[in-house]
């Protein structure tokens, strides 16, 4: 499903926030790419929805290199792969429903097709009571589950989730992670980029660490360890 | 279809919700257009106002007395091959001698001391009238031939020309100031349209961000814009079309009384053009505004 080879990224010649990574994720898969802050986390989960591109190497996302995509085609990598992010990036004026359903629109789908998607997407995060309140009606870690659920509404094949627990308490962080596990069930390749150990040593999935934009290790079923 | 309207619903979100940026952006934008249109209607009512003094302007000829009638017509009806002359009259010797007497009814030394001559002293006399103002010297030229200029005692040619002349000279500085005018209006209205988009694309650089995190295209995210600055010229025609057309309405009389009943018919041009005139306008201001909106994109929206 993904796959990096010999990829290095730098930002200036000479600092570099990859180096050589070689990468295989199956589909289906659920991967915890952990490391401290700065190790070059980010990076890689960029280069996998396209916000960058590589500087040596190739990306592979289902056979399609990535590593010098046109503008152009940006846009359709970006519905077959979910992010979600720390800081939820939910519209302030729009509601749970619209902030979902935006991600259709811009894609152009029909209002009728919309309006059957966004209600079962809620339903799977559990917020169809919540469709018609505003992001700041809604606790952080609603917030985030309305994040999974735009994120979702392509039905991607693979959901980047880059330190989706980073601004949520135990209880949250928990039911986060219930319900990526839960989208991981449905089929999705889920790639979660973590420094939270406890999340990653409960989930008992594969664990890659990244040290200096190094791979350091890749353990199935691994712990959270560098 | 479906992304076409949406783009139209995300223009008029952002027009609606900076509201007072929209508001001075149309301001200038119909400025802009009405000093084009004053423009517009100074050249017209100038070139009216010209053409009514050219239309007034005559020549008189007067032969010396004695001369035949058969010389006066003759020079009519050279006069009448040349392509610069609108046209001639010929007033014989007897009916120049009864204007005489009429225009001086009532001066008895005056019709006293033509009786004394006891023959009549005007001779025939022609009243040309040229296409234009500018034609006359080349007419009074053609007289001087010695076929006519033996007979012909005086041309009496009042200084139209230096009047033409004048009222161009005023007009062309109207005009110079007119499009200085618009040249400045312009400039503004198209650095407003350029900052009205920054600002844009400043405001909604969250939302911007996110739709491209999503999945929309490039056209997607633009469009909004686009059509924002077109919706923008639009309204500013529409607007300057219902300020122009009722103030030319009301201009009408005034210019017609002035020129003593003589018809402008700025009513019937702006009738007969004003699908073309602010469809030109509309166009105009459309592609400048695309363009600013074009450059500004370019500049601040990173797609």
């Amino acid at each position: 499903m993904i796959h990096l080879k010999n990829v290095s990224k730098h930002y200036h010649p000479d600092v570099a926030a990859l180096r050589n990574v070689n990468l295989h994720i199956r589909p289906g898969e659920f991967v915890s790419i952990v490391g401290q802050s700065g190790t070059g986390k980010t990076t890689l989960a960029k280069l996998l929805f396209a916000e960058e591109t590589p500087t040596r190497g190739q990306v592979l996302i289902g056979g399609w290199d990535i590593s010098n995509i046109q503008p152009r085609d940006v846009p359709f990598l970006r519905r077959q792969i979910g992010v979600v992010f720390q800081d939820f990036k939910l519209l302030p004026r729009k509601t749970v429903f619209e902030n979902v359903a935006f991600a259709l629109e811009v894609a152009g789908v029909a209002g009728r097709r919309i309006r059957e998607v966004v209600p079962q997407v809620l339903e799977i995060v559990n917020l169809r009571d919540r469709a018609h309140r505003f992001p700041k009606q809604l606790s952080g870690g609603e917030q985030q589950r309305v994040a999974i659920a735009r994120a979702l509404v392509h039905r991607p094949k693979i959901l980047v989730a880059d330190e989706p627990t980073g601004n949520l308490d135990a209880l949250n962080t928990h039911e986060i992670i219930e319900l990526l596990k839960k989208i991981n069930e449905f089929g999705t390749t889920v790639v979660l980029v973590t420094h939270n150990r406890d999340v990653v040593n409960r989930l008992c999935k594969r664990v890659i660490a990244i040290d200096h934009g190094e791979v350091v290790s890749d353990v199935e079923e691994g712990k959270y360890r560098i | 279809m479906v992304s076409f309207i949406r783009a139209i619903r995300f223009a008029l979100q952002n027009i609606w919700r900076n509201f007072w940026l929209s508001v001075i952006t149309v301001t200038m934008l119909v400025l802009t257009l009405l000093s084009v249109n004053l423009l517009l209607v100074m050249d017209f009512v100038t070139s009216r106002a010209t053409q009514y003094v050219e239309d007034r302007i005559e020549v008189s000829v007067y032969f010396k007395a004695g001369t035949p009638q058969e010389k006066a017509m003759n020079a009519l009806a050279y006069l009448r091959n040349l392509s610069q002359v609108r046209d001639v009259q010929s007033v014989t010797a007897d009916e120049a001698l009864i204007r005489f007497k009429d225009r001086h009814a009532g001066e008895e030394a005056i019709l006293r001391s033509v009786t004394e001559v006891g023959r009549n002293p005007f001779g025939p006399a022609l009243i040309i009238r040229a296409k234009s103002a500018a034609d006359f010297p080349f007419i009074l030229e053609a007289l001087d031939s010695p076929q006519f200029s033996q007979d012909i005692r005086e041309k009496d040619f009042s200084n139209y020309e230096q009047i033409i002349r004048r009222i161009q000279q005023t007009t062309d500085s109207i005009r110079l100031f007119g499009f200085g005018l618009c040249l400045i209006f312009l400039t503004i209205a198209t650095l407003i349209i350029f900052n009205t988009v920054r600002i844009g694309i400043f405001i909604h650089r969250e939302e911007i961000g996110i739709m491209k995190l999503v999945g929309a295209t490039d056209g997607f995210v633009r469009a909004p814009f686009l059509i924002e600055v077109i919706l923008y010229s639009i309204l500013a025609t529409v607007i300057v079309s219902a300020i122009v057309l009722p103030s030319i309405a009301a201009l009408d009389p005034k210019l017609n009384l002035f020129f003593s009943g003589y018809s402008m018919g700025i009513v019937p041009y702006f009738q007969k053009n004003g699908w073309m005139i602010f469809g030109s306008e509309l166009a105009g201001l459309t592609v400048i505004n695309l363009f600013s909106t074009y450059v500004a994109m370019r500049r601040h929206l990173r797609v």
